[in-house]
């Protein structure tokens, strides 16, 4: 099986974007990525696009086909929706397209519009990432799991309500350094503890902000890597899992879908897993920042409080919490930052290391995706 | 609830969707697989376990114990009226906990242990002309 | 001569009364009236139905503890009759959501009745009916209301929410049997809702004498003539509560002590839960009531009608006491509210909907 390649990646600025529509972003990420791998449009052969509400907050269906018609290319163009984790998702899907050689040089987007609508509406389709037949009918939201998981996290462990806080303040430190990221401001203990609560006890800095975005990336195979003028990132492996809703779980502060995934990214390579590696974890709420860092083995249970002050090279961009959170988009910013960290630098930090991990979830863990690369 | 004609008329919930799942709004329904031997919320065809479509559908009493919950104070497009809300997990006597909206409570006067019952509420209305949609919440018990 | 309703009694009853409380007094100061409004109608409180309430979701929890007391299984029941003047829909049965949310039987009887506050009681006539002439086991008959008031109405001191319910079936099950009841209707027009219109209207005191008091006297009249009975041969009685003291006044024209009406009388502290009023007073006259006691009901309903009942208790009620909420239990349970929450409770509020 030959290897596969990013050779280009791109992206805008995160935020509230009135004046561009979700065309215009994606094409700002798309141009960005294909000059930055030196390739010309007409040289992609194959399109995949993540958008987790295209159709619900942008009235499009097969948003794929129509991003290809924007950009003037006739090519296989499909489009991936997992919830929250669309965007690794898409990678699979372009990294088994170069590999099953049905493309030589695959264009991934992934892109968001989450500012169209008064905030109610996003919300409640944010919240049809939960089974809508089940928990949406019933008025139950991400974030209330988010809240539940917190509470029970906080007593288990015996951590403070402040503690928790530490996620969204390293958060921010990383997002003042990245020119893309949405909240570029410093955030002390002071403000995160007097902002207000959504779901108790969870407030406002514990939650990522939706916003808009986009971000795009290109693949190549083996032969093609050798042209481009990047340095490449091999995408090594992706693996993914799903598992049942929280509320079916003995324990709810198990990450059952993260342990699968890495159980399978560990049967097809290996890796360390440490403090030291590049990692991009998915923190739409901090309590699952510090869950995921317990399930992937980076600290020990209860522990992430007090590993994430070592954790230089976590979420480098800022996480979903500071840098922003434009869903579909979200894990290929994940992706594109860690490609220019292995690359060369990224927020003014240079990585030693060969492997870097990233990680993304659906909703209250319905399912995860992992992707390793490699330089 | 009479409001202008100007107002927004449309229908924003499914009538057929809530139709056919009203059995398991109007009653707490479990899965019961008979090949591994765990129930689960609500109804399904198949265990969510193990896959096993040798599974019994069983009806719950409506009582249970809160285990942990939180005062939502998150907007969506019709939770307005009720805000804030308490979501909740309920631990039913049957021993499976399942999600669930929590009213007639004081948030000051919620605990973990809180004794609880399923009562028939309107889910959603889609006000001011379309469906009103009934459901259970769970309320403190009475007696 | 047997009456046929003799051979029917009530097997189990049940009431629903919402948490929160909104005191007379905020409504009298927010539009402006005399501080002893409330005293002279004998109202301190009344009963507010929460946001998510209404007449049908009051009913299903009434009629839940009536078949929990009646230990009967749902799908005995063969008729669903709800008495309201606050119907969630104009058209669309509350009977449906309510039969089918209880697991009551499909092959069942099921409608809707208004006759404003005594359409519940209607309910209880026709269930009585099906049973005696055997066409059905066990009915269900209903009253559940969310009263609506004009806000600054006088009415607006009263209206309240709450609902009553009856699994209706053979006398020899029953914890109190129906020996006779009588109904005298006339066209009175004393209080109205026109199509569309959100609030009711009324005729002030024309509600009063030729109204509430020549009804109710008239069916009570009519009762003790057909069979018999004297007022002292009543233990209790229970009549419609429109306000604290109208059933007074009517229990001692036709000559009944004030004792007798008192321990059924729960408007002081609900409200006027129209359906339901006087089958909550007559619910908890059957939760204290003895083996033997004969209780008078003469609920009473604008336009013009009161039915006149008389049960005997028998001694099969007192166990069934216990197994649902009691009135008592939900007098106690009560969260005071004031008059903004009660008017987005009860919709007085517009809103956009969006």
């Amino acid at each position: 099986m030959g290897k596969v390649f990013v050779a280009g990646v791109g992206m805008t600025k995160v935020g509230r974007i009135f004046n561009k529509g979700y065309k215009e972003l994606a094409m700002e990420a798309v141009d960005k990525a294909l000059n930055d791998a030196g390739i010309a449009v007409s040289e992609v052969d194959y399109l995949v696009v993540s958008s987790a509400f295209s159709d619900s907050l942008l009235n499009q269906v097969d948003i794929s086909s129509i991003l290809a018609q924007e950009m003037g290319i006739d090519v296989p163009a499909i489009s991936v929706n997992t919830g929250e984790s669309s965007g690794v998702a898409a990678l699979e899907a372009a990294l088994n397209a170069v590999r099953a050689g049905k493309s030589n040089t695959a264009l991934i987007i992934g892109v968001e519009k989450l500012s169209e609508f008064p905030s109610a509406k996003i919300n409640s389709s944010f919240s049809h990432v939960l089974d809508y037949e089940i928990e949406g009918i019933r008025g139950i939201a991400p974030i209330n799991y988010a809240a539940l998981l917190l509470k029970e996290y906080m007593k288990r462990y015996g951590v403070k309500r402040d503690d928790i806080f530490q996620w969204a303040i390293e958060m921010h430190k990383r997002a003042e350094k990245n020119p893309y990221a949405y909240l570029r401001f410093a955030l002390d203990l002071d403000k995160a503890r007097n902002s207000q609560v959504i779901s108790s006890p969870l407030t406002l800095y514990d939650v990522a902000p939706l916003a808009d975005g986009a971000a795009a990336a290109v693949l190549v195979n083996e032969d093609l890597q050798t042209t481009i003028r990047t340095q490449p990132v091999e995408i090594v492996a992706t693996a993914s899992a799903t598992a049942p809703p929280i509320y079916l779980r003995n324990d709810m502060l198990d990450m059952l879908a993260t342990k699968k995934a890495l159980e399978r990214l560990r049967t097809t390579v290996k890796f360390k897993m440490g403090k030291d590696i590049a990692l991009q974890v998915h923190d739409s709420f901090s309590i699952y920042g510090f869950l995921a860092l317990e399930e992937l083995g980076v600290c020990g249970r209860g522990e992430g409080v007090k590993a994430i002050g070592d954790l230089q090279y976590l979420n480098v961009g800022g996480g979903l919490k500071a840098r922003g959170h434009p869903v579909g988009a979200s894990s290929l910013y994940a992706l594109d930052e860690t490609v220019l960290l292995m690359r060369d630098s990224f927020s003014g930090l240079r990585y030693d290391g060969d492997a870097a991990l990233i990680h993304s979830i659906s909703g209250a863990e319905n399912n995860a995706w992992l992707a390793l690369l490699k330089r | 609830m009479a409001g202008s004609f100007e107002e927004v008329r449309i229908m924003k919930n499914s009538i057929s969707i809530f139709w056919r799942k009203r059995s398991d709004f109007y009653k707490i329904r479990l899965t019961k697989c008979l090949e591994c031997g765990k129930v689960s919320f609500p109804s399904r065809t198949k265990c969510p376990y193990c896959g096993s479509k040798n599974v019994r559908i069983v009806e719950a009493s409506g009582k249970g114990t809160l285990v942990n919950y939180t005062v939502s104070y998150y907007r969506t497009e019709d939770s307005d009226e009720l805000q804030p809300r308490i979501i909740g997990l309920v631990k039913l006597d049957e021993g499976v906990i399942i999600p669930a909206e929590i009213v007639d409570v004081d948030p000051d006067s919620l605990r973990k242990g809180l004794r609880v019952e399923a009562v028939l509420r309107r889910l959603k209305s889609d006000d001011p002309f379309g469906l009103i949609y009934y459901g259970l919440k769970f309320s403190p018990v009475l007696k | 001569m047997d009456r046929p309703e003799g051979k029917t009694g009530i097997i189990g009853w049940g009431v629903y009364i919402p948490r929160y409380r909104l005191k007379a007094s905020d409504i009298a100061k927010l539009w402006g009236f005399d501080p002893t409004t409330p005293s002279s109608l004998g109202i301190h409180e009344k009963a507010v139905a929460a946001v998510d309430e209404d007449s049908i979701t009051m009913g299903w929890y009434a009629a839940s503890s009536a078949i929990k007391r009646a230990g009967i299984k749902p799908e005995k029941i063969e008729a669903v009759f709800v008495g309201s003047e606050s119907k969630p829909y104009a058209v669309k049965p509350s009977g449906t959501v309510i039969g089918d949310a209880l697991g009551v039987s499909r092959k069942r009887l099921t409608t809707d009745l208004e006759f404003a506050c005594r359409a519940g009681s209607e309910a209880v006539r026709l269930v009585v009916s099906l049973v005696s002439s055997g066409t059905i086991g066990y009915g269900l008959a209903i009253g559940s209301d969310t009263a609506q008031a004009n806000p600054g109405d006088v009415l607006e001191f009263t209206a309240s929410s709450g609902a009553a319910a009856f699994v209706i079936g053979p006398a020899e099950d029953a914890a109190a049997r129906f020996e006779a009841v009588v109904t005298y209707v006339t066209d009175t027009p004393d209080f109205w809702r026109r199509e569309g219109s959100k609030y009711p209207m009324h005729g002030e005191g024309f509600t009063g004498e030729p109204a509430y008091f020549h009804h109710i006297t008239s069916s009570v009249n009519l009762l003790m003539e057909e069979t018999g009975l004297r007022p002292e041969d009543f233990d209790y009685a229970v009549f419609h509560q429109p306000n604290g003291k109208y059933p007074l006044r009517v229990a001692s024209k036709l000559g009944i002590p004030k004792e007798k009406v008192l321990p059924g009388l729960v408007t002081p502290w609900i409200g006027n839960t129209y359906n339901a009023s006087a089958l909550i007073g007559l619910s908890k006259v059957l939760e204290e009531a003895k083996p033997g006691q004969r209780i008078l009901v003469a609920p009473f309903g604008s336009g013009a009608g009161s039915d006149a009942m008389s049960l005997i208790v028998t001694d099969k009620a007192s166990a069934r006491v216990n197994e649902a909420p009691t009135v008592e239990d939900f007098l106690s349970r009560k969260t005071y509210i004031d008059y903004a929450e009660y008017a987005k409770s009860r919709h007085i509020i517009w809103r956009n909907w969006g």
